[in-house]
């Protein structure tokens, strides 16, 4: 199993539908794509890299050869994928406490679905429908998603900063330095190996490590 | 299209496993895919780190759709509640049905870059340019993929177990990969920059900065930069 | 209607801090039990002496404030001495179970604040069965009204709290020796010169012989406590204490963040082990003993001090958040002329006025933290709404070092702080009596507690304080507390941002080291009265 790779944890969850409302579904996720508003609460929170949702008819399981069996299913199923920073707890609470209308909009007509309020009985739908990764990876086991975004803003201001004092006095660099600074003041932040996200991951990572070098960093 | 948001795709691969069993090692295809899966976490590093403008990508297999559920709490229970004349088999009727899966199923999730055409063949082409014996060491038992012989066939053998998204959300951006590495690496470069060189005299200052400037050569993507990866800081 | 506890079922610490009510010395006492039926027979004496929640004072349903209060609270291993049953005790949480020095890599207890060098019964902890710490007893004493305000008869005053200390700690040996071997006491605890004592003693941090409610870094502590529904003598102090809400009102935050059996902000009864009478109105405390490197902080403090454009007060403030003279925050005194209209207002406010100019703040007016740094201690510990916050980052060229409030974005302002709040109880320890040395014995015991110690304490241990990534600061932690990387190559630094129109540049902390290092400490159960009585009895039984 690998559920982690460095800051990143992937996250899959099954959840059923009624084949005959999932395309209320399509129609929550057609409108978040319109009006980016709805996912201002997502947006804010800043924990995912990448997610997505996929709705799978009772009828589209993938069917690529003569000899497979066709699926006959009941239910229609969403597929919830998302790579996000921090522990599953750390997750799955962050999102419960801050936009709890947020994913009851898109999870409501999954069958059975708790509500994300409380937490314990949303924590165990989740767990409930959750599917292990075996391989994880990610291209930037250092890096958060904050990492990625401030990154590029980092880089943006320093070649507009280096072509900008070329051929500025001192005192001018000085002052379009501190600039620099000051517009990057909250784009600065280190990018070490992450804290442990929990124990048991922590076994597991000590057992099958596949990332060189210490786990406690000593070797440099 | 739900897959693409902007310039990043969202690939969902379903491959159907066949039911057969390697009857030396006592081991049914599905479980023999997933060993082989674990066994890439002992590696020094997942083979995936040579597949080009991969962000981010898991494989698992579903063995069947959902295992659980919770108790209660459907329309009719909801009534049950409030209408005492609800019956108990209406509200029990409602309860969670068994599905059963025919095939048990190798899922491949990826977020990549793709560029503006918005086309998933050439990631997919270079997926088995790059590491085309991984694949098929998994894919090997997946019904269909005997037919798969180059790239081409790859490309379109996976487009075949693809899924449509209904929605992507894109939280980080969607530049290609080497942009988003080097990016990374100046970022820390520079902080590291700034903490050394606070409260120096302009001059020195420029001066040293020239230098960085040169040193991290920003334009070029293939070095420095941090490989794709890595788990540790060199 | 209001919430309602019940006052005489709650232990007194748990809802009192008791340096805020003229308690200024304690000392904490650790036991193991060697025996079951004479452990709860020691329990039992212990529970008629325990100091409740009540009201103190005159009138109906209030009794009179102790000379010296008496709690009680115990880890797993205690709890299994005592013979509760295994169904009950699979009920507590993992991270109880486990214990803080198997917890150590999740709280970044590594390096010199590894469980190697904490004091020896802290190492000695959960190895033996000889040498487990079982129980933890704390005794407060109370300071009477000196004569006048004259130092003299203030030292007097403090004298006589401590000798009450002495008082209850004699008692409590007395109730030891009726167990005949029953239960042993536990020393090795570090002293002055570095001699084991049987006890650890705290006392409030005394200038010009006056008790203030300074550390030995000289910062005001404790100011921050959250309040909670139900507890009577909080009413006045939710703003700025409770949670912050969308119409910047503030209101009580729910009492099952703090005590068991009670509905908390996710509506809900946080979970607890089993029967309920063994859970409700009891509460889980994190005890650690919090070394201060004084020695350390101050040549940094200078060495800083000299370059920050600010001088070493204002860096001294905003390492924390608050200034040290009188504990302002720094969200509203940023500068001289701000921290002079606080200074004025503060002089002449009465004490609930003093109060709320401490505690009632947001930090709406300085989302960029160009006042109050991203990595200062109290933004960290608790971010109030400040987490609420976003900037538009399509157009790098629009980027300037700003964030704004994210209106709406969140259920409720304050949705990422109000899980995460743990009440802080504790008082300093030791004396410093060379400010150019590290190595004297000074620090805090700090007691948190909360309903869930995995959820409250720890997070914002390792994830507010060790690492900085819900602050954009990525691996960047809190500058005071936070595990600072030893090593030379990947040194830890912090940001001090400036306001945003400045024309400032942000000053870096480089290479911080660690102000602060773990010498122990341990994950306990506070009992309300009636488990007490119940363990005691040895009538615990989920069945």
């Amino acid at each position: 199993m690998s559920n982690i790779a460095g800051k990143a944890y992937a996250m899959n969850v099954i959840t059923p539908i009624r084949w005959y409302t999932a395309w209320l579904n399509k129609l929550i996720f057609w409108v978040a794509l319109q009006r980016p508003a709805t996912l201002k609460g997502l947006i804010t929170l800043s924990l995912i890299h990448y997610a997505r949702w996929v709705i799978i008819g009772r009828d589209q399981f993938p069917h690529v050869h003569p000899s497979q069996p066709r699926e006959t299913l009941k239910y229609s199923y969403m597929l919830f994928f998302s790579n996000f920073n921090g522990s599953w707890d750390q997750y799955v609470d962050s999102f419960t406490f801050a936009i709890p209308s947020g994913l009851d909009m898109f999870w409501k007509w999954n069958v059975r679905y708790s509500k994300s309020v409380s937490l314990t009985p949303f924590h165990k739908y989740i767990r409930y429908n959750q599917l292990d990764t075996l391989h994880y990876y990610n291209a930037y086991p250092l890096a958060t998603s904050n990492d990625v975004k401030s990154a590029r803003i980092v880089k943006a201001k320093l070649l507009d900063f280096d072509s900008a004092t070329r051929d500025a006095s001192d005192d001018d660099f000085a002052k379009q330095y501190r600039t620099l600074l000051r517009d990057l003041q909250h784009d600065l932040g280190d990018m070490y190996p992450t804290p442990i996200v929990s124990m048991s991951a922590y076994q597991v990572e000590r057992r099958q490590r596949w990332h060189e070098g210490q786990l406690d960093g000593s070797k440099h | 299209m739900g897959n693409l948001s902007g310039n990043a795709y969202a690939l969902t691969v379903l491959s159907p496993i066949k039911p057969g069993i390697i009857a030396d090692e006592q081991i049914a295809y599905a479980d023999k895919v997933r060993s082989i899966l674990q066994g890439w976490n002992g590696l020094p590093n997942s083979p995936m780190t040579a597949v080009p403008q991969t962000y981010l990508c898991r494989y698992f297999v579903l063995d069947n759709v959902y295992t659980e559920s919770q108790p209660g709490g459907s329309a009719p229970d909801t009534l049950n509640d409030w209408l005492p004349v609800v019956p108990d088999w209406l509200r029990r009727a409602a309860m969670p049905a068994h599905d059963q899966l025919k095939s048990r199923y190798l899922v491949f999730s990826a977020n990549v870059y793709v560029g503006p055409s918005g086309d998933i063949a050439p990631y997919l082409r270079g997926m088995w340019q790059a590491i085309r014996k991984e694949v098929e060491s998994i894919w090997q038992y997946c019904y269909g993929f005997d037919e798969v012989k180059d790239a081409d066939g790859f490309a379109a053998y996976i487009q075949r177990c693809a899924l449509p998204a209904s929605l992507f959300f894109v939280g980080s951006n969607d530049e290609p990969l080497p942009e988003q590495l080097k990016a990374l690496y100046i970022k820390q470069q520079f902080a590291r920059f700034a903490v050394d060189n606070q409260g120096l005299p302009t001059a020195t200052l420029r001066q040293n900065f020239q230098a960085f400037m040169k040193q991290i050569a920003p334009h070029e993507l293939a070095t420095p930069t941090w490989e794709p990866g890595k788990y540790r800081l060199p | 209607m209001t919430y309602q506890l019940d006052l005489l079922d709650i232990q007194g610490n748990v809802l009192r801090a008791y340096g805020r009510f003229r308690y200024p010395a304690a000392r904490y006492v650790f036991f193991n039990i060697r025996d079951g039926a004479k452990g709860r027979a020691f329990v039992a004496a212990l529970t008629r002496r325990v100091t409740t929640a009540v009201q103190w004072g005159e009138g109906p349903d209030k009794l009179p404030p102790p000379e010296w209060t008496l709690n009680v609270a115990f880890n797993y291993q205690g709890l299994k001495e005592l013979d509760l049953p295994r169904e009950s005790l699979i009920g507590f949480s993992p991270e109880f179970v486990a214990g803080m020095k198997d917890r150590k890599d999740i709280l970044g207890d590594d390096g010199p604040s590894a469980p190697e060098h904490w004091d020896p019964i802290w190492q000695h902890n959960r190895e033996t069965r000889e040498h487990d710490v079982h129980i933890f007893v704390s005794i407060n004493g109370l300071m009477p009204l000196p004569k006048d305000a004259k130092p003299a008869a203030v030292q007097a005053a403090v004298n006589d709290a401590k000798a009450r200390v002495e008082a209850g700690y004699r008692w409590l040996l007395e109730q030891v020796a009726a167990q005949q071997g029953g239960v042993a006491l536990l020393g090795g605890h570090r002293g002055d010169n570095g001699e084991l004592l049987d006890y650890q003693d705290v006392q409030a941090v005394l200038e010009n012989g006056v008790p203030t409610s300074k550390e030995h870094f000289g910062y005001t502590d404790g100011i921050g406590d959250p309040v909670f529904e139900g507890v009577p003598y909080d009413a006045e102090r939710i703003n700025g204490r409770g949670k912050q809400l969308a119409n910047g009102q503030w209101a009580p935050l729910a009492a099952g963040e703090f005590l068991l059996g009670h509905t908390d902000e996710a509506l809900e009864y946080p979970p607890a082990p089993s029967p309920l009478l063994l859970a409700r109105n009891g509460t889980y405390m994190i005890y650690r003993k919090l070394h201060e490197n004084v020695g350390t902080f101050e040549r940094y403090l200078d060495e800083h001090g000299q370059r920050y454009p600010g001088g070493k007060e204002l860096l001294a403030a905003k390492f924390v958040g608050r200034w040290r003279d009188n504990g302002a925050p720094i969200v509203k005194a940023w500068d001289d002329a701000s921290k002079a209209r606080f200074d004025a207002d503060y002089k002449a406010a009465d004490g609930h006025g003093k109060d709320q100019l401490l505690s009632n703040f947001t930090y709406d007016e300085d989302m960029s933290g160009g006042r109050c740094p991203f990595s200062a201690h109290i933004r960290r510990i608790n971010p109030r709404a400040s987490l609420e916050f976003t900037r538009d980052e399509q157009d790098p060229a629009k980027v300037c070092g700003a964030f704004s409030v994210s209106e709406g974005a969140f259920d409720t302002p304050g949705a990422l702080a109000n899980r995460r709040r743990v009440l802080r109880r504790g008082l300093p320890y030791g004396t410093v009596k060379d400010r150019s040395r590290d190595d004297g014995n000074h620090g805090i015991i700090i007691m948190m507690l909360n309903a869930d110690i995995n959820r409250q304490f720890e997070f914002v241990q390792q994830q507010w304080i060790n690492y900085g990534n819900d602050f954009k600061a990525g691996n960047d932690k809190e500058i005071l507390l936070g595990n600072h990387s030893q090593s030379e190559h990947f040194p830890s630094k912090a940001v001090l941002q400036v306001d945003p129109a400045s024309d400032d540049a942000p000053y870096i902390l480089p290479r911080l080291p660690r102000f602060v290092e773990t010498r122990g400490g341990e994950y306990f159960f506070v009992p309300s009265l009636t488990a007490l009585r119940m363990i005691a009895a040895g009538t615990v039984d989920p069945t």
